[in-house]
């Protein structure tokens, strides 16, 4: 009984996160229903048993991937002007179309072809005598040690894109434009002070 | 190895067990809602001291009650929300602020008997237990998951202010608070290396009676988790957050009455959690001697005696340390925190598998600390290549 | 699963708690809203620009390469509980690893990603400074425009 209650309640934050992430017109509004759904699935995750999966989905995901797109979603001001006609990527709204048909069709396709067995979708066997940590480091540092080590070449990769994508930032500059990018105050002026005239500031922002 | 978990929720789950839990979920609320009103006299009182001043004095005996007091007339207070406000975050936001303060304490063991043997087990109404609120396999895990959801009362406070100092202050404070998480983090997985268990009572029973991890990790973690903590909770000397003198009142800028309070609130119970959290990793929890009568009370004040330390501690800091510049405070997280905590983490792992594998340890440590000398040449390379290029792009401006 | 039923009902009762807090203070609280109480603060300046829009991009830099640290971080947690049975093998892995991390924050710091403050501007003049800049620009700036006359927080 308590199972079923803790799956219904979840799963209900889960998809109303998600339909707000759709449907929020407010792009920070959006990222908080996001994190509402990675809440639900954490604990979803915990009643699979795995404890230590759902910790990383909050800390991991919750703690730094929804931080950084609030970041870059709050301080880039997206949530001021923007335009809904304008299509960024060219064909986008048609894949992204194709895309959902195809995916809601095979999430129908397996709910009309298979029977849904109740079971623990965990692939390993769970010991309940020992910590879920335990068990999973296990399996990670002895059968998966390939994963884990690409896992720190990934990181590797994410880094340097992160630092190379930062300095294409400023144009018109030859000197390292992860500095360049930085206004002398460090916060508060335009990106170029010297094209707007103190003077001028009052008439601009009119 | 021990694993963990209420020997209470365990088993089957009846009424009275509920009641317990209900029971215990009142008292510890109470606890560290009445540890935090004394908290805010407590520092006051400690701040003022060191200041030649008197502090409050006026309502109860030695001043205790002020806070009751301040407490009460903030619910008298107007609350008002700007007209550029993003209405419903702004309400919320003191609520994400305060709510992970309370979940971290739940897993804070209070009180108990750790001594040989036990594992700081009681019995309430024929009902075993442990002596804090929960015990998730997960303790620490649970900690540093509140810790980056806090985050988000600071980032959605300022931003949802729709007022400059508030959202300097809150993107100041999110990315401090995030960068010294990386630190903290890695200065509790040394507490899991040499404890066995990510359960909080597990992690005092490791220690008791006297092996502190304090010194079982060799200080350094310690350091390095005080230092992080004490930014983590955004106070002096790594309060840029609110540095008044050019922000204003950082995120708290536009608050007022009890959406005010609750930040405030929420600052000094993260205050006594970090605390708290620090004696359970560090310094053993509620295990000590016992001496007269029950055991656990020891273990009551024992862990009171040792929070009082480190509350003592966060307020000293306060008194004592001007506040970092924000390029210091960045440096002194990802320059010297983040690379030292690591390099530390590696060499105890280096020296605790030696000690499995029966090598010598001082060969272990030798070699260790050779890589660790090489690596922070590295690391100075590094640092001067990038001062190279800064002075490059300074000349070219 | 039991375990984290402590968790929820502490979540319950601080939530109850704010909410209640909330509450009270909508009941005890006056309502006297005015414009210069619900603009936002400026040290009493009317404000003339908007929140800055854009900002340093090393804030996002920090919060992409905490991504990373964090996930090496919790990959540290199931080894530091077994490393005892992974022996030398295990060690060898987690240093094959952090060797990996650690070289992408030898790459970071090299490049300046993590330098803060600003690039000193050498030989330029400062905007701020300008001839055009003068007490009358300032002041006309600090005025009371914007502001309805006879409200009554300036006049108290």
């Amino acid at each position: 009984m308590v199972p079923i209650i803790v799956f219904v309640v979840a799963a209900a934050i889960c998809v109303a996160g998600a339909l707000g992430v759709v449907l929020n017109r407010n792009p920070v509004h959006s990222a908080l229903s996001l994190v509402a759904t990675l809440f639900g699935v954490a604990v979803l995750f915990i009643a699979q048993d795995a404890q230590f999966l759902a910790a990383v989905q909050v800390i991991v995901y919750a703690g730094a991937i929804v931080v950084l797109f609030l970041f870059v979603i709050m301080l880039l001001g997206v949530d001021r002007a923007e335009n809904l006609e304008s299509e960024p990527l060219t064909g986008q709204r048609p894949a992204a179309l194709v895309a959902g048909l195809l995916i809601g069709g095979g999430l129908i396709a397996v709910l009309v072809a298979s029977t849904i067995t109740g079971k623990h979708s965990s692939g390993a066997k769970v010991d309940p005598a020992q910590a879920n940590v335990n068990q999973i480091g296990r399996l990670l540092f002895t059968d998966h040690l390939w994963a884990f080590e690409i896992t720190s070449v990934l990181l590797v990769i994410a880094v340097v894109g992160a630092v190379v994508l930062a300095r294409r930032g400023a144009p018109g500059s030859g000197a390292d434009a992860v500095d360049a990018g930085i206004p002398a105050d460090d916060f508060g002026e335009p990106a170029s002070p010297d094209t707007v005239p103190p003077n001028d500031v009052e008439e601009t922002v009119r | 190895m021990i694993f963990a978990g209420d020997p209470l929720l365990s088993g089957h789950i009846d009424l009275a067990v509920v009641a317990i839990v209900v029971l215990k979920t009142v008292l510890t609320f109470a606890l560290l809602l009445v540890g935090t009103m004394f908290m805010v006299w407590f520092e006051r009182k400690v701040v003022g001291d060191l200041q030649n001043r008197i502090g409050p004095n006026r309502a109860g005996p030695f001043g205790l009650l002020q806070t009751l007091a301040d407490g009460v007339k903030v619910f008298f207070k107007e609350d008002l929300i700007p007209e550029q406000a993003d209405r419903v975050i702004f309400k919320y936001a003191p609520l994400l602020s305060m709510v992970p303060a309370f979940i971290t304490f739940a897993v804070v063991p209070i009180a108990g008997d750790f001594r040989h043997g036990h594992s700081g087990v009681v019995s309430i109404f024929g009902h075993r237990t442990l002596l804090q609120l929960a015990d998730p396999p997960i303790g620490v895990l649970l900690v540093l998951a509140m810790s980056s959801i806090a985050v988000y009362g600071v980032m959605l406070a300022g931003w949802s202010s729709g007022s400059k100092y508030p959202l300097l202050g809150s993107v100041r404070a999110s990315a401090q608070m995030v960068s010294y998480e990386a630190a903290l983090g890695l200065s509790v997985v040394a507490v899991v290396l040499v404890s066995g268990t990510l359960s909080t009572s597990g992690i005092v029973s490791a220690q008791a009676p006297w092996k502190w991890n304090l010194w079982v990790t060799g200080v350094v973690p310690f350091v390095i988790f005080l230092i992080s903590g004490t930014a983590e909770l955004n106070r002096p000397p790594f309060d840029l957050v609110e540095a008044e003198q050019e922000l204003v009142g950082g995120y708290q800028t536009e608050y007022s009455g009890i959406r005010f309070a609750l930040f405030y609130l929420a600052e000094f119970m993260n205050t006594i959690t970090m605390s708290a959290i620090i004696v359970t990793l560090f310094l053993g929890g509620p295990s000590g001697p016992v001496i007269l009568g029950p055991a656990w009370i020891w273990g009551l004040i024992w862990f009171l005696l040792k929070l009082l330390i480190f509350l003592f501690v966060f307020v000293w800091f306060r008194a004592t340390l001007p506040r970092f510049r924000y390029d210091q405070l960045m440096d002194l997280g990802w320059k010297a925190l983040i690379p030292l905590s690591l390099g530390w983490l590696l060499l105890l792992t280096a020296v605790r598998v030696g000690d499995v594998e029966g090598w010598n340890p001082f060969l272990v440590t030798m070699v260790g600390a050779v890589v660790l000398v090489a690596a922070y040449g590295l690391l100075v390379l590094a640092m001067r290549a990038a001062r190279r290029n800064r002075q490059l792009a300074e000349e070219l401006l | 699963m039991g375990q984290y039923l402590p968790v929820v009902a502490m979540l319950v009762l601080a939530v109850v708690f704010a909410i209640l807090s909330f509450a009270a203070s909508k009941l005890l609280a006056p309502r006297r809203p005015s414009a210069a109480k619900s603009s936002p603060y400026e040290c009493g300046i009317v404000p003339s620009q908007e929140p800055p829009e854009r900002f340093p991009v090393r804030f996002y830099l920090v919060a992409m390469i905490f991504i990373v640290f964090d996930i090496e971080i919790i990959f540290m947690y199931p080894y530091a509980v077994i490393y005892r049975d992974l022996g030398a093998f295990g060690l060898v892995e987690v240093l094959t690893f952090a060797i990996a991390v650690f070289a992408s924050f030898v790459y970071l710091i090299a490049n300046g990603a993590l330098d803060w403050g600003p690039a000193k501007r050498l030989g330029r003049r400062d905007p701020q400074m300008s001839a055009t800049r003068t007490t009358t620009s300032t002041v006309r700036r600090v005025g009371l425009e914007g502001r309805p006359a006879g409200d009554e927080e300036v006049a108290a």
